[in-house]
């Protein structure tokens, strides 16, 4: 108790130093005008969804391998449902359910999760398709999914299912 | 302290009576460290690897993971049992070698085990032919035979004039009722319905923009009310009242005027009058008898110029029309 006492009141000081040293040095900053551009070229790196390249030591997943550009052509959609299609609409609610899906889903299975969490719309049922590492005993897992099923069917007044699969471990598309 | 040594002793008895799960009577006290308890169970291995017991880590037996349900598929299995409804792809249970996914360089693509881009495509795993054969013979039973008697378009419509169209929507979201789907759209031939001419032209006047002229339909789409089944009562009521109403005779339907008329008539036109009254002082004028109205108008010349303008008025002006229109003159004033 007493150490942590003392241990604050030498943080305050310190503190109260470095303000003094601040103003006291603050007005030859002023004096000299400090002001800076951009002397060398502006990169405008897109870095969106995209693991940097590395040491090649760190697996990488399908899924987080391929950027963006490559949904349609080498990735498909992780949610499917009607509401982006002409004449439709609620297509915002179902992103916002979407998005609070998968935050649900992580923290559930807190380090279980082997990939990104698939979301289907069949009609008004939802269905998660999930990926899971053998990380907890069965019982809780299934303890977990009666759990998540019932609270997000109240959640959303609509029947929601989960299909989930388990593996060993991560399976690696490539190393970065 | 004595006492407070004698308080931990008491606390560690009950935490461990509370391991073993049975609860235990302290009969003295006094004595350090001494806690009776009526009944003592022997420590199981479950208990062992309970909170409290850190000393001796004994693993539980891992449990061998199950081989995956196509080892044991026979080839000439009920594929139906297996995906009996729509559902994702499940690696274990489809005995297929498949793989998916853009490969690595000089790789081959991903395996099917823990494959996201399997599970996000939608699969059609649960339609096999047999699948599709065995739902359309459960369904048939629930089926009656189309009437051999309407084999043809037109005895449908004959035997069915009035068509009915409602839309059924399928879309994903959490509610399965869609607002668009209430609408109800009648369509209805008017020479099917029992009217005479002056109800049809009554009917045209009041329906107006619903019926076409082209194709001689009445559409009545009804919106206005929440359900489907009102909708179509509704129209339905909208059609009766029209016909009703189209039957009937006003009294102020005898003030019609030449302006209120659909098509042109020549009965009694300022055209008629001014042919007959040109015919009249062209043959009063020659020697000889003086003709009737009436044989005028009966006259071949004359029915065919009524023709000619009738045609000009309702048909409009193209090459035939007033083609005839000049042949019909030049015969009647006789050029």
């Amino acid at each position: 108790m007493h150490q942590l006492q003392s241990h604050l009141q030498l943080r305050l000081t310190r503190k109260t130093e470095h303000k003094e040293g601040c103003e006291r040095r603050a007005l030859s900053w002023c004096e000299t005008g400090y002001r800076g551009f951009q002397t060398s070229a502006a990169c405008l790196k897109n870095r969106a969804a995209r693991v940097r390249v590395g040491k090649g030591d760190r697996p990488v997943m399908y899924e987080e391998a391929h950027p963006p550009h490559f949904i349609a052509h080498r990735k498909g959609w992780l949610s499917q449902h009607t509401s982006n299609l002409d004449g439709e609409g609620g297509a915002a609610e179902r992103t916002v359910e979407d998005v609070f899906v998968r935050k649900f889903i992580f923290g559930t299975f807190h380090g279980c999760l082997a990939n990104e969490v698939v979301i289907k719309r069949r009609g008004n049922v939802l269905v998660v398709c999930a990926v899971f590492l053998q990380r907890l005993p069965p019982q809780k897992f299934y303890f977990l999914l009666g759990y998540s099923e019932t609270l997000l069917s109240h959640f959303y007044k609509c029947p929601v299912k989960l299909e989930v699969q388990t593996l060993e471990g991560r399976v690696p598309y490539k190393y970065l | 302290m004595a006492a407070s040594t004698m308080c931990t002793a008491w606390v560690s008895c009950i935490t461990r009576k509370h391991c073993h799960g049975v609860f235990g009577i302290i009969r003295s006290p006094l004595f350090r460290g001494a806690c009776y308890s009526t009944a003592l169970s022997v420590p199981t291995n479950k208990d062992v690897m309970t909170r409290g017991n850190r000393s001796t880590m004994v693993r539980r037996p891992k449990r061998e993971p199950a081989a995956p349900r196509t080892d044991k598929m026979t080839v000439d299995q009920d594929w139906s049992s297996v995906y009996p409804t729509a559902a994702s792809f499940k690696p274990s249970t489809v005995p297929l070698p498949i793989r998916m996914g853009y490969p690595v360089k000089r790789g081959v693509p991903p395996e099917k085990k823990g494959n996201l881009e399997l599970i996000k495509i939608p699969n059609f795993l649960h339609l096999t032919p047999a699948a599709i054969k065995r739902q359309c013979a459960a369904l048939s039973v629930f089926c009656t035979k189309w009437p051999e008697t309407l084999d043809s378009e037109a005895k449908c419509e004959q035997h069915f004039p009035i068509q009915v169209k409602m839309t059924d929507f399928v879309f994903a979201g959490p509610s399965v009722r869609n607002p668009k789907a209430r609408v109800s759209t009648l369509t209805v031939k008017v020479s099917s319905l029992n009217l005479d001419d002056h109800g049809r032209k009554k009917l045209i006047k009041l329906a107006g923009e619903r019926h076409n002229k082209e194709t001689d339909t009445l559409t009545f789409t009804a919106d206005r009310c929440p359900l489907r089944r009102q909708n179509y009562d509704y129209a339905m009521y909208l059609l009766t009242v029209l016909y009703h109403e189209s039957s009937k005779h006003e009294p102020w339907e005898k003030e019609k005027t030449e302006a209120d008329m659909e098509e042109y008539l020549w009965e009694s036109s300022t055209s008629e009058r001014n042919a007959l009254e040109t015919l009249l002082r062209m043959k009063g004028s020659e020697e000889g008898f003086a003709p009737t109205r009436e044989e005028l108008l009966s006259s071949r010349p004359m029915q065919e110029y009524r023709n000619s303008v009738t045609n000009l008025k309702n048909v409009g002006e193209n090459e035939s029309t007033l083609l005839q229109y000049k042949e019909s003159v030049k015969n009647l004033l006789n050029l």
